[in-house]
């Protein structure tokens, strides 16, 4: 066995190892801070099995993960059999693949490199992927065809309006996602993740302080695509009863439960590579491949750190901050709103890439005033025209 | 044609017809209210709730003269241009006077009062009197006084309308009841030694428009308001009295009698009023018994539907005896099951239970001495199939006969019963000792019931949909109730099935059926109005 | 339903400016509110280790109990109209005519099924003598159907057993005269 497929192979372990107990333990944060903001105490009595220890209910995960598994895996008689197996199967296969190219750290010190590899280990699954960012995005467009098998398989018009409302939401925000990708890419000169991270971390400047329309409309539209609230409407529980789901219970729920969390995940892990400098921290974490023991683990630390801090402030209080928006406030805030910003944004850093304001990855001041300019510019413009606030509701005849 | 005002609507009369106010009031939809008028009763206009402004319209001019005073509206006769006020102010606050006096004394005990939901002194207080009780007396008593083996009387609440009075006087005419004392002192009571014990007693009690009078029968078991009433007819005698069934989780809790002013007027007997009781004995027949040589067993019914026609076609000689008990649609389907079984079976009328002589009242009721309700129909569906009337006196005979040569008469004999008091002795029984197929229907067990191949539980009279024939001639009918108990099919249910019918039970078209070949019941062909059928010319001429 | 239906009240929507337009305060607001309840005092009680307290006892809706008169003797009278008050129908009343002379009737048997009943307090509303209470005493529990089913003798002795610290309401309420 090559040294090569040795690594990779522990580094798959680590990774979906890793992910899984995250996810887990995500979830009881999640229902701890839910608590918190509606002023409960939250799972706090599940602790060691068999014993009185309660740990404030650090055991939470490990019962909810047995309870989906005992429970009673039921088909519905009215249901495509193999679509609606096949539906959690694809969802949550394309969740955990898109994570083979995110780093988790930067690179290992040389010297834990073994005897007939070449280079540093990198901590990613599949290091040196030249299209990592659009294999990234290839795979989380895959989740949409789970969903809509989940809600088309469940045969039952809530499943139904679900994946619906699901597959014409994640086609219009890839649009503006992809527009605010192509933006940093641009500026960046490649797709490679660790090139991303690595030309913030040497011009010490995140991405987040050059283009913070871009970052605005990125965070938009990864709620959106990761379907979290306010932008829940494919699954909301008030209106469709859970959505594609509606049918699914057991394991086969389970799976579409993690895939959701594993794609905000996702987007926390993009938000922070892509915007706020990866593994990179001012004064802590050095900026080149050449590292010791100590600033390796500190640059996997300090990922981690800022991917929580995003999942829990982004991703987790604005879901009890703020009302779910109506489907067609929804639609008009991609298209007329997040779209034409996007390309702003695009074009501006295209313009200033063009004339030179950003030199290897580094943005000369005037650049960063023009591009928070045009930012502003643009925010005020879109909130001046209102282009989502139109008056959708029927007309009345006139009598 | 006189012409009658009664709150400026015109009321016609018929030449014939003399009316007092309230009941020409009542046929313009005008209820006035009352305590001592009633129409079976003579009118005494004491309880002064009836109040109403009366006047004359001149036959020429059209000029209303209205009297100064108001006078009772059950004393007022309506004649032609007599004119009837009962919305004034005036009228209004003469009602909310009376109220305000009769509840004086009054302890107002409703809470405990058994006629609480169904008492003209709640009603109308809360219709026409005050809002608000001005004395500030509270002598309330409610002493209790029996005043019969059945009704007992709670003093206090009595609002002395006379009533009661006036019903043992000029109804039951026996004047148990009389009024005591003077003003307000008054009080009904019995003399000592001689009780309320005459057998229309129980009529009081629903005289009674207030609850004073109490039946002690369903003294404090039920409250009014959990009572469904049905329809239903008495099975105690050949009068056949309209009944309500008053009922509640299928369970009868008092019968009242229903106006029928052809049959029984506003009145029942008390035999009939707590005939109810055998309903709900413990000792009832439940499910269907076979009888093997080890004892019996119990059959399902469906089986049972089965089996029985079965084994009936195979006997050459068979014979059906059908009780007075039965309804005419019931006779009517056993009928032709067991001539369609055997077309030669040969069909008896089951003994008719008499007691003593009829007994009549001064009010025109009558207690028949036969104690079943439908002996006129049973033989009229006979005499369509027979062409004559076979006796139970003539089945015993032919049985005894052949017991002489050690065989029996008949090689099957179906006894339809459903009897109340026991009808059967032991020495009857033993004749039918020798029938080798003996189907019995009963009510309860009797000497019959243990001689029995199979023995059928039957339903009793509340539990049945159907029709009697009372002694007047007069065809009733009747819905169930109450349910059968848990076990038991009802008659018309079992032969509807044996017949090969599919389904429930449907009276309606059976009777319809009966009366479209039986030419004594044709006047039963259409639809049954709720005080019955007269059927006199058309049995007559058939019988 | 046309948009023109007479039924339908159209409601305008209230008017924006350019700062609610641009989204920011809103955002700034939701998240506020967000955060204060994240640090605020909890409300929850957790229950087996910490009692809730119920300020009121006289009007709390738990069990039922039959207040006894001074005698001793139940005080119902079995009108009834607590069993006709009920909307669950878990009130079941035998009554009979009492043993004592002074009183005309009294329940012979009065079963309230814990399990059917849903607290409303209408019994109480509906008793004309106070007969009938709920008391503060909530955690009820049973391991079987029958046992749930509570009688006449179970109900007094609740009465018994929480005379002390909840008076009779009628008593309550002379007592504050």
């Amino acid at each position: 066995m090559s040294p090569e497929l040795v690594v990779a192979l522990v580094k798959i372990g680590l990774l979906i190892f890793g992910l899984m107990t995250g996810a887990a333990y995500l979830v009881l944060l999640e229902r701890w801070i839910a608590a918190w903001v509606q002023d409960r105490k939250g799972p706090n009595r599940v602790g060691i099995p068999l014993s009185r220890i309660r740990l404030f209910g650090l055991g939470q995960p490990l019962a909810d993960g047995l309870k989906f598994i005992f429970k009673e895996e039921y088909t519905p008689r009215h249901v495509d059999r193999l679509l609606f197996t096949l539906a959690p199967l694809s969802i949550l296969v394309a969740a955990l693949a898109a994570f083979a190219v995110i780093p988790f750290g930067s690179v290992l010190p040389a010297s834990a490199t073994p005897e007939g590899m070449r280079g540093p280990i990198e901590l990613v699954v599949a290091p040196g992927v030249d299209v990592g960012l659009l294999y990234v995005f290839a795979l989380s467009s895959v989740a949409v065809y789970g969903v809509i098998l989940g809600g088309w398989a469940s045969n039952n018009k809530y499943s139904f309006l679900g994946a619906l409302r699901s597959s014409a939401q994640l086609v219009a925000y890839e649009l503006p996602l992809g527009a605010a990708l192509v933006a940093v890419v641009l500026a960046t000169g490649s797709l490679r993740l660790d090139q991303i991270i690595a030309q913030q971390a040497a011009s010490g400047v995140w991405n987040v302080l050059v283009q913070p329309l871009g970052f605005v409309v990125f965070v938009t539209a990864s709620f959106a695509e990761s379907a979290r609230l306010p932008f829940d409407l494919p699954e909301c529980e008030q209106e469709l009863v859970g959505g594609y789901h509606t049918e699914y219970s057991g394991v086969r729920l389970l799976m579409f439960l993690v895939a959701e969390f594993l794609h905000m995940v996702m987007a926390a892990v993009l938000i922070v590579v892509l915007y706020l400098g990866g593994w990179h921290f001012w004064g802590l974490t050095g900026s080149t491949n050449e590292v010791g023991w100590g600033t390796a683990l500190v640059r996997v630390l300090v990922l981690g750190g800022k991917t929580l801090m995003v999942i829990v402030f982004l991703f987790m209080l604005a879901r009890w901050s703020w009302p779910r928006f109506r489907f067609d406030q929804l639609m008009a805030l991609a298209w007329k709103v997040m779209l034409p910003l996007g390309l702003t944004n695009l074009v501006a850093v295209a313009a200033v890439v063009e004339w030179g304001g950003i030199r290897a990855g580094k943005p000369s001041l005037a650049a960063v005033l023009v591009l928070w300019g045009i930012g502003a510019t643009g925010w005020l413009a879109a909130g001046w025209a209102a282009p989502s606030a139109a008056d959708n509701r029927p007309r009345l005849e006139p009598s | 044609m006189p012409q009658v005002i009664v709150d400026g609507q015109t009321v016609e009369l018929e030449d014939h017809e003399r009316l007092n106010g309230i009941e020409v009031a009542r046929r313009v939809g005008v209820e006035i209210p009352h305590y001592c008028w009633h129409p079976g009763l003579s009118v005494v206009a004491s309880c002064r709730m009836c109040l109403v402004e009366t006047g004359t319209r001149h036959p020429q001019t059209g000029e209303i003269q209205i009297l100064p005073k108001l006078v009772p509206a059950c004393q007022t006769p309506a004649r032609d241009g007599t004119v009837f006020i009962t919305n004034s102010e005036k009228v209004k606050h003469s009602r909310a006077l009376v109220e305000e006096a009769l509840l004086w004394n009054h302890p107002v005990d409703c809470p405990i009062c058994d006629k609480a939901g169904e008492c003209q002194l709640q009603d109308y207080y809360f219709e026409h009197g005050q809002p608000q009780r001005r004395a500030d007396i509270r002598p309330f008593t409610s002493r209790r006084r029996d005043v019969g083996p059945t009704v007992t009387l709670f003093v206090d609440r009595c609002v002395m309308c006379s009533r009661c009075v006036r019903f043992c006087r000029e109804v039951a005419g026996t004047s148990e009841l009389m009024v005591v004392q003077r003003g307000s002192h008054e009080e009904i009571d019995v003399f000592p030694g001689y009780p309320l014990a005459n057998k229309l007693a129980g009529n009081v009690v629903d005289l009674c428009p207030v609850g004073a009078l109490g039946d002690k029968d369903f003294l404090y078991r039920q409250r009014v308001w959990f009572l469904r009433r049905h329809e239903g007819v008495c099975a105690g005698c050949a009068t056949g009295c309209s009944l309500w069934i008053e009922e509640n989780q299928q369970r009868i809790w008092r019968l009242k009698p229903r106006t029928n002013p052809h049959v029984n007027k506003w009145w029942i007997c008390d035999d009939g009023r707590y005939s109810y009781h055998h309903v709900h004995r413990e000792d009832r027949l439940l499910g269907v018994r076979r009888r093997v040589p080890e004892g019996s067993k119990l059959v399902e019914w469906n089986a049972a539907v089965e089996a029985i026609p079965a084994e009936l076609a195979g006997a050459q000689r068979l014979a059906g005896v059908f009780s007075p008990h039965l309804t005419v649609e019931e006779a009517w389907l056993l009928a032709t099951l067991l001539r369609r079984q055997n077309p030669q079976a040969k069909l008896f009328l089951g003994p008719v239970p008499r007691s003593g002589q009829d007994e009549k009242f001064p009010g025109g009721f009558t207690i028949r001495a036969e104690k079943c309700p439908n002996r006129l129909g049973v033989e009229a569906v006979l005499w369509h199939f027979m062409g004559c009337l076979c006796t139970w006196e003539e089945l015993l005979e032919e049985l005894a006969t052949a017991a002489g040569n050690g065989t029996s008469a008949y090689d099957a004999v179906l006894v339809a019963g459903g009897y109340i008091q026991p009808w059967m002795d032991e020495g009857a029984a033993a004749r039918f000792a020798h029938v080798p197929l003996l189907v019995v229907q009963d009510l309860f067990p009797s000497p019959l019931a243990e001689a029995a191949t199979w023995l059928l539980p039957a339903a009793a009279f509340a539990e049945r949909d159907g029709s009697y024939v009372n002694a007047q001639y007069r065809l009733q009918s009747f819905c169930w109730a109450v349910r059968p108990p848990v076990g038991v099919w009802s008659q018309g249910q079992l032969y509807w099935r044996m017949l090969g019918r599919s389904g429930l039970f449907d009276a309606r078209a059976a009777l319809r059926e009966a009366a479209r070949d039986v030419s004594a019941l044709s006047a039963a062909i259409g639809d049954i109005p709720p005080l019955g059928i007269d059927l006199r010319t058309n049995l007559l001429a058939a019988t | 339903m046309k948009p023109n239906d007479p039924d339908i009240y159209w409601v305008e929507p209230p008017r924006l400016g350019l700062a609610e337009k641009l989204y920011l305060p809103l955002v700034v607001d939701g998240m506020r509110t967000t955060l204060r309840h994240l640090v605020s005092p909890k409300v929850t009680v957790s229950f087996p280790e910490e009692r809730p307290r119920i300020d009121n006892p006289l009007i709390y809706r738990g069990v039922h109990r039959l207040n006894r008169d001074e005698q001793g003797r139940v005080k119902c009278v079995a009108c009834f109209l607590c069993a006709t008050a009920c909307p669950a129908h878990c009130i079941d009343i035998v009554g009979a005519e009492s043993p004592w002379p002074d009183r005309e009737k009294y329940p012979e048997s009065f079963t309230i099924d814990e399990l059917r009943c849903i607290f409303c307090g209408m019994c109480e509303e509906a008793c004309p003598v106070d007969a009938i209470e709920l008391t503060s005493l909530f955690d009820l529990t049973g391991r079987s159907r029958e046992e749930m089913i509570f009688d006449k003798e179970k109900l007094l002795s609740i009465y018994d057993m929480t005379k002390d610290a909840e008076p009779m309401r009628t008593a309550a309420q002379e007592a504050e005269r």
